[in-house]
């Protein structure tokens, strides 16, 4: 996926993908991880908040983070 | 979480997915008083000045547990920071259009999480706000030391939740909610007690105000406070 670049108009950005990118930086600030209660990364091209300690990645759809561990991808190989 | 919590909010998600199209019109007006006084309170106490509270420390954190659509995100004042989390993602995606398009700046965000199981950092809110969750959610204690966790020291949990009522026309109304509440996803005879005990066993919290909410007294206003954090906690705070 390639970045958002400020100089392309609205127009240019899909609604899911504007949408997605607008997850508020004091949200992230409060955020854990439901089950290890860690710090999460953001991964803002991937849309996922990753928690290392409990090896999953949250997806955002549309801008609203899916924090169940059900619907986590497992980082595990 | 064990087998059985997570199939209880399975149905609790399959209810609201049946209800999400018609859910706003058929409950909007009968839930309308509680949820003006759930943000009503949850706003006055997320933005007054708690003693030791420095000038500048940010206030007005608000976290809105079963938001679902999101009818009540208008209601709370402009200068609150309103989080808000369902079960429901289909709800949610309706909240967050309502949120799009009038424009509601003080929603800081919309996430998908299970109550008994928050993603956020202990002591994060002000004012953590229940509106008829306490009655659908399958642990009720567990989802309360969830809310306590997340609530700032002289921060306020508020409940507005039907608890049953002894007789009288609310009573017969409950009967017809309770043959109703299979499809509903909730259940109407919720006694008091649960959260009565629960905050008699907890040392910090404490019972502020519990009044009937008017039309009807059909739902209850609850609010439990925070104990303020001790002169020693506040120097560890600050160190």
């Amino acid at each position: 996926m390639s970045k958002q670049d400020d100089t392309a108009g609205p127009v240019a950005a899909p609604v899911t993908e504007a949408r997605g990118t607008r997850i508020d930086p004091r949200l992230l600030e409060i955020l854990v991880c439901p089950l290890t209660k860690s710090t999460l990364e953001y991964d803002s091209a991937k849309q996922e908040l990753i928690s290392r300690a409990a090896k999953l990645a949250y997806p955002i759809r549309d801008g609203i983070p899916i924090m169940l561990p059900e619907e986590a991808r497992s980082l595990e190989e | 979480m064990g087998v059985i919590a997570k199939l209880d909010n399975d149905q609790v998600r399959l209810a609201y997915a049946r209800w999400a199209p018609v859910y706003d019109l058929a409950f909007a007006a009968v839930m309308r008083a509680g949820r003006r006084a759930a943000a009503a309170a949850a706003s006055r106490a997320s933005l007054q000045n708690l003693d030791g509270r420095q000038a500048d420390a940010p206030r007005g954190r608000v976290l809105d547990i079963g938001v679902g659509t999101g009818l009540e995100l208008p209601m709370f004042e402009t200068e609150t920071h309103v989080v808000g989390i369902d079960v429901s993602e289909v709800m949610l995606r309706r909240a967050m259009t309502r949120v799009c398009a009038r424009r509601l700046a003080h929603v800081e965000g919309l996430l998908v999480m299970d109550a008994t199981q928050l993603g956020f950092r202990d002591d994060t809110f002000d004012a953590v706000v229940a509106p008829f969750v306490m009655t659908v959610v399958p642990e009720p204690e567990r989802t309360l030391e969830e809310l306590a966790r997340v609530v700032k020291p002289g921060g306020e949990i508020i409940l507005v939740n039907h608890i049953g009522a002894e007789g009288g026309a609310v009573a017969l109304i409950e009967a017809w909610l309770g043959r109703r509440s299979g499809a509903l996803g909730w259940h109407p005879q919720f006694p008091w007690q649960v959260i009565g005990d629960w905050i008699a066993r907890r040392d910090d919290m404490s019972l502020i105000e519990r009044r009937p909410i008017s039309p009807l007294g059909l739902f209850t206003l609850v609010r439990i406070g925070r104990a303020a954090a001790t002169v020693g906690e506040r120097v560890r705070a600050a160190s």
